[in-house]
């Protein structure tokens, strides 16, 4: 009987061993046996313009959920994108691993492989945290970008990549750039002050331009109780998640006064500090509190979020809110559900009693990043994809051949009488020029099929073509006409709004990799800053405390991250 | 040895049965263990298990000298400890009452009404909570018509605790009380006719047989939940909490969260973690032992 029972773990267990070998094994001898033989075919491609016979570049992929639209019959490895590829630049994209990207699937995958040490594909791609983004260049399997740009990089591209430098200080090393930046549309995240302009009318108020007359419109709001049940509030902000968020932003106020927290601002004598341990934070902090006590942001501002705390504003309670240009698209149509009759409008961020003014902001134009196995023959091959989607997609002439989108019958069509129809709602009338597409689904837009996410990004295009829209210009190229159809006046005008503040930003100066002190002490620091903070915000604290904190901050290890911070900002210069 | 194979003959399906889940515990519970030596390491996810440097119980050093972690060991054990008990006594006297229904289809839909919040996942209850228990929500509302001052639930320490153990019994005492029902059923009817053939009323019947009948289950629950006491509920707290309540609301779990994934000190989070289990274990084992020898009970 012994035999028989050990017998039969040890073929459970065998079976179990042999599955999981059966599977490595497969993914490890993926490399394809055309780039090995035909290499010197391939000397002239660039100047070509096409690989002849085909390149196989290897890469892996997790897919959004926008990217995980496909017609019928295709797939993330074979499909419209990936045969216009090898046809005009003889290009075979090949995946070794395909993931659903939920939960970060990717992202884990992604780590998995380097902590096993796995070998790398030609080409990964990246969009998310830094601590990856570090992994990917420590693991030293891709190879330093800075003479393949001069080289292979197109016009446009290097043009979007001089507009800031601080586009290469997360992926710096040694002074030399490691990984391709995928940019993306410049001063998008950038806010704004957002008023109930219905409420401005009926009360026959100017907008305010400094925090004073502010604290008087609100005053004036809950005064005459704009919400109608009691409830009126200011400001809607929640600051759950920090005192400098990317909606329902309050690190406005701070801005106010001179200084912006959760960053790393650049001082008057050149060095860099935290900005939410300097005196004008407790400035902002001893203004927040009022407000907090008049009843001007909700008490609840401490355990809401981004999301929960702009519902304040959608919900048709709270007169204000500060959030980037893109609001009017979501959430903002909420606001007119609930209360139909509502209007709204964008204007600049208020002046200080210094002068001051600004929130977080001057991002660079990054989003994601390309690494190169420094074991690929032809990187070039990286260059003629960027460039011809650069060239062909980021910004269409009228009449050219992509001008209408990536390929009729997926993410475009147009009717006998001229009209293209770019959404699946009105798809649904005409399904028969949309064979084999789920129309209950948004269309399938093969440029979200891209190594670089959505094609090509002019950075200053978007800012630049909602500025001349608002200005009243024609829509001319087909981008322009997407946006003036696609965007409510609202957005556009705020994107004047956004330029108007474009100098009157806090830029965030560190952007290097996490350090050894940060690493083990953020999590105090942190707690310190944010305890603290809210404690005062809320009265259960008295505002001195801020002095408090800030001395325990330094001795706990913020000195020693504040000196590890400006020698990473003084060997960069 | 010829008995033996006897039995075997009678018993094989049972044998087959078992060993899938045992080689499934085997490969999911067992084998990850060998990552507990990322505890004893400075590691690095680019060196990976085999490449990071050894650094011996810095880790734990580390957790014990850390100034936060007496407060968090203490927010956990105060919280976990209200869970377990009222965890075991809500179910407990919830089981007894519901017991004397007599009618039947009355008593299944409360069983399964419940039992039905244990489905529910914390980050839509969270939400959920996070409205009703608002500055304006339902709650604050009742009070204030009521003529009373309203509470902020969710931004003052001790209420936060209040609020976190309640909604917790709320979320998860139907599935005990389905455990203690069982037990109920299987009460010999013939024990309460002798009792009220004795002439004890119904007070007396439940005070000398539904009781006693119910402890040995109550010890086993008890035993087992003990486990738990380092376990205060991360995604609770989690969907729940906000630097107001930091004093008191913070937990292993949530911390470990904030220093381990937030900053990527996994070596650092298995140590906690590890310690954690090791209590845990060390709990268990105890408890057992206690309740061998006092209640006469085992569970093994």
């Amino acid at each position: 009987m012994r035999v028989w029972l050990i017998l039969l773990i040890s073929l459970v267990l065998v079976g179990g061993l042999a599955a999981c070998t059966g599977k490595d094994a497969g993914n490890g001898t993926d490399t394809d046996p055309a780039q090995v033989g035909g290499s010197s075919n391939w000397a002239n491609a660039f100047e070509e313009g096409r690989f002849d016979p085909p390149l196989t570049l290897t890469t892996v992929v997790g897919l959004d959920p926008n990217a995980a639209i496909f017609k019928q019959g295709e797939t993330i490895e074979d499909n419209v994108h990936t045969r216009l590829v090898k046809e005009r630049l003889g290009i075979d994209i090949k995946y070794e691993w395909v993931v659903t990207n939920t939960n970060d699937a990717y992202k884990t995958k992604l780590r998995l492989m380097l902590s096993s040490g796995e070998k790398m594909p030609d080409v990964v791609r990246f969009r998310g945290d830094l601590e990856t983004v570090n992994m990917l260049i420590d693991s030293g399997q891709f190879m330093p970008v800075d003479e393949l740009i001069e080289r292979y990089a197109g016009e446009e591209y290097k043009n979007g990549l001089a507009l800031d430098p601080a586009i290469w200080y997360p992926i710096t090393r040694d002074g030399k750039k490691m990984a391709l930046p995928i940019l993306d549309y410049a001063y998008n995240d950038d806010h704004v002050l957002w008023i109930r302009e219905d409420w401005l009318e009926q009360l026959n108020l100017e907008a305010p331009t400094t925090i004073e007359e502010m604290e008087a419109v609100m005053e004036a709001f809950i005064a005459n109780d704009m919400a109608g049940n009691g409830q009126t509030l200011g400001l809607a902000t929640g600051f759950k998640n920090g005192f400098s968020t990317w909606m329902t932003n309050i690190g406005f106020l701070f801005g106010a006064y001179g200084t912006m927290p959760g960053q790393w601002n650049l001082m008057e004598d050149g060095t860099l500090a935290l900005g939410s341990i300097q005196p004008e934070a407790k400035e902002a902090l001893a203004k927040l509190r009022e407000w907090m006590e008049k009843g001007y942001i909700s008490q609840d501002s401490a355990l809401f979020d981004e999301v929960q705390g702009a519902e304040l504003f959608t919900s048709g309670k709270a007169g204000m809110i500060v959030g980037p240009n893109w609001m009017p698209g979501w959430p903002f149509p909420d606001l007119k559900a609930n209360v139909p009759t509502a209007k709204y409008k964008a204007y600049p961020l208020p002046y200080g009693p210094d002068g001051h003014r600004g929130a977080a902001g001057g991002k660079p134009p990054v989003n994601g990043y390309l690494f190169i196995n420094k074991e690929m023959e032809h990187p070039e091959a990286v260059f003629m994809y960027y460039n011809f989607f650069y060239e062909h997609f980021a910004n269409p002439a009228p009449g050219s051949e992509f001008e209408h989108g990536f390929a009729e019958g997926y993410d475009y069509a147009i009717l006998p009488d001229g009209t293209v129809i770019r959404d699946n709602e009105t798809a649904k009338s005409y399904p028969e020029l949309f064979p084999g597409v789920d129309l209950n689904n948004p269309l399938p837009n093969p440029l979200f099929y891209t190594l670089t996410f959505e094609g090509a990004r002019i950075p200053t295009l978007y800012a630049e073509t909602l500025v001349r829209l608002a200005d009243g210009a024609e829509p001319v190229t087909p981008y322009e006409k997407i946006e003036s159809t696609s965007r409510l006046p609202e957005n556009i005008h705020a994107m004047k709004v956004v330029m108007e503040l474009k100098d009157d930003v806090y830029k965030n100066y560190y952007l290097g990799p996490i350090t050894e002190t940060m690493e083990s002490k953020n999590e105090l620091l942190n707690k310190l800053l944010n305890e603290a903070y809210n404690k005062i915000i809320y009265g259960q604290a008295p505002l001195d405390e801020f002095d408090k904190m800030v001395e325990n901050w330094l001795k706990s290890g913020g000195e020693q991250i504040t000196k590890e911070v400006n020698e990473w900002y003084e060997q960069l210069n | 040895m010829p008995k033996r194979r006897e039995k075997f003959e009678r018993t094989w399906p049972l044998h087959v049965m078992i060993w899938p889940a045992a080689v499934v515990t085997f490969i999911f519970a067992y084998l990850p263990m060998a990552g507990l030596v990322m505890a004893f390491q400075d590691f690095k996810p680019h060196l990976g298990v085999w490449n990071s440097p050894f650094v011996g119980l810095e880790h734990f050093r580390f957790m014990f000298s850390y100034p936060d972690s007496k407060q968090v060991i203490i927010n956990t054990l105060i919280i976990a400890g209200l869970k377990i008990l009222f965890g075991l006594l809500v179910p407990f006297i919830f089981a007894i009452f519901l017991n004397e229904v007599r009618l039947m289809l009355f008593k299944r839909v409360v069983q399964t009404l419940v039992y039905l919040p244990h489905f529910i996942s914390w980050v839509i209850l969270g939400a959920i909570l996070t409205d009703m228990l608002g500055s304006h929500g339902i709650v604050n509302q009742t009070l204030t018509a009521l003529g009373l001052e309203p509470i902020f639930w969710l931004g003052d320490g001790n209420w936060f605790r209040f609020t976190v153990v309640v909604s917790d019994i709320w979320q998860n005492f139907g599935f005990n009380t389905i455990v203690f029902l069982a037990a109920l059923a299987g009460v010999n009817p013939a024990l309460y006719e002798a009792a009220e053939v004795d002439g004890a009323n119904r007070w007396k019947q439940t005070w000398y047989v539904t009781i006693p009948a119910m402890l040995p289950i109550t010890v086993v629950v008890g035993t087992l939940s003990l486990g738990n006491i380092l376990n205060a509920g991360f995604d609770q707290i989690f969907n729940l909490y906000n630097p107001l309540v930091y004093d008191k609301g913070d937990i292993i779990d949530t911390f470990v969260y904030r220093t381990a994934i937030l900053n990527g000190q996994f070596s650092f989070g298995t140590a906690v973690g590890m310690f954690k289990s090791v209590v845990g274990l060390v709990l268990i084992f105890v408890a057992y032992r206690l309740a061998y020898r006092y209640a006469g009970y085992r569970i093994f």
